[in-house]
């Protein structure tokens, strides 16, 4: 990579790293001038239900598999009744995820012979 | 997530590592595809690995590595790839009440990626003060090694690995989708996010199937949080007694 490049990259990281940063400096300020006790309340309304909605829009984009035919479709269909279910019996976060991606795998498997 | 009680009894440095296992599944495979892409680009394996330690962002690195392999002024590469990160704006915010004064908490700011947010947002809350830098330092720490990890594996073997195990990859990031599911999941608790979660679901799995990869998140929330104040107006109820 020549000078320009390594600049580019360097302006990148530094915005990216910023947009993570400010806004929390920002609201640290906003929640200092509230009582302590009200933080939760200080928060403005419209960031927190942006909040689950952001990770369920991740949600949403991760679901679509890599590649898009009727099986990745099913295999994924699948895999989520899997978590859903493993998450109502154990209400834990690592064993959902396991037995997800599990049922996953086999259902792949088991579609693509 | 299991009760307070739970995450009393376990290190906040294990439990951090522990709860960002799931992470890995997501990250290793696309750390691999970037490092592949990276060197089929023309930058070197350090360039790629030097890129995933600063700018640690997937879409705007691979935004990145594309632009520049297609001759795109770098002005615009800088823009569109720190354009694709403005959706991180509204992370910090919201954990904000759950992040103390320590002055190792503006540093770690680096590692609030969006699954780190939604890892974050669940598990900051249900920990004692004296946990949550522990945590988030140890959760932060894994994905970030695994991504920068990943990259190297990616520029150094990628070729090999995704021909010898293609549904390796495939199978592996589905832990991405189950561990958003898992978050999401407790937050069905009324009509109001019935609607706008289902709708952000549906919306950002469309726009993500037609193509329109980076603007899918954003959209998504928004068209969301439209339904979910139109939902609490009653518009969409047919409880507004006006209509």
């Amino acid at each position: 990579m020549d000078n320009a490049l390594w600049l580019a990259l360097l302006v990148t990281a530094a915005g990216t790293f910023l947009m993570r940063l400010f806004p929390l400096l920002w609201m640290k300020r906003h929640l200092e001038r509230h009582d302590d006790k009200d933080a939760l309340e200080a928060i403005p309304n419209w960031l927190g239900i942006l909040a689950p909605l952001m990770v369920a829009a991740m949600l949403g984009v991760s679901l679509v598999p890599k590649t898009i035919d009727l099986s990745a479709w099913i295999a994924t269909a699948i895999g989520v009744v899997a978590t859903v279910l493993a998450w109502r019996k154990t209400q834990s976060l690592g064993l959902p995820v396991f037995a997800g991606v599990a049922i996953y795998g086999l259902a792949s498997l088991a579609l693509s012979l | 997530m299991k009760s307070q009680t739970a995450t009393d009894q376990i290190s906040p440095w294990l439990l951090g590592l522990r709860d960002a296992m799931p992470l890995l599944g997501g990250y290793i495979p696309v750390a691999i595809s970037f490092g592949l892409i990276s060197i089929q680009a023309g930058f070197s394996t350090f360039e790629a690995i030097i890129i995933s330690t600063l700018i640690y962002a997937g879409a705007s690195q691979f935004l990145f590595v594309g632009m520049i392999a297609a001759g795109s002024p770098l002005w615009l590469v800088v823009i569109l790839s720190l354009l694709i990160n403005a959706r991180h704006l509204v992370y910090a915010p919201n954990l904000a009440p759950w992040i103390g004064s320590n002055r190792w908490w503006p540093w770690l700011m680096h590692g609030l990626t969006d699954q780190i947010f939604a890892l974050a947002h669940t598990r900051l809350p249900e920990l004692a003060d004296e946990q949550r830098l522990g945590w988030f330092t140890s959760a932060s720490l894994t994905a970030w090694f695994s991504w920068v990890g990943g990259t190297a594996i990616g520029a150094v073997a990628g070729e090999t690995i995704t021909a010898q195990w293609p549904l390796l990859g495939e199978v592996m990031a589905f832990a991405l989708p189950a561990l958003f599911l898992v978050l999401i999941v407790p937050r069905f608790t009324s009509r109001e996010w019935y609607i706008s979660l289902i709708v952000t679901i549906a919306v950002a799995l469309l726009l993500t199937v037609y193509g329109l990869n980076n603007a899918a998140i954003p959209m998504a929330a928004l068209c969301g949080a439209l339904c979910f104040y139109l939902a609490r107006v009653g518009v969409i109820s047919g409880d507004n007694t006006d209509g």
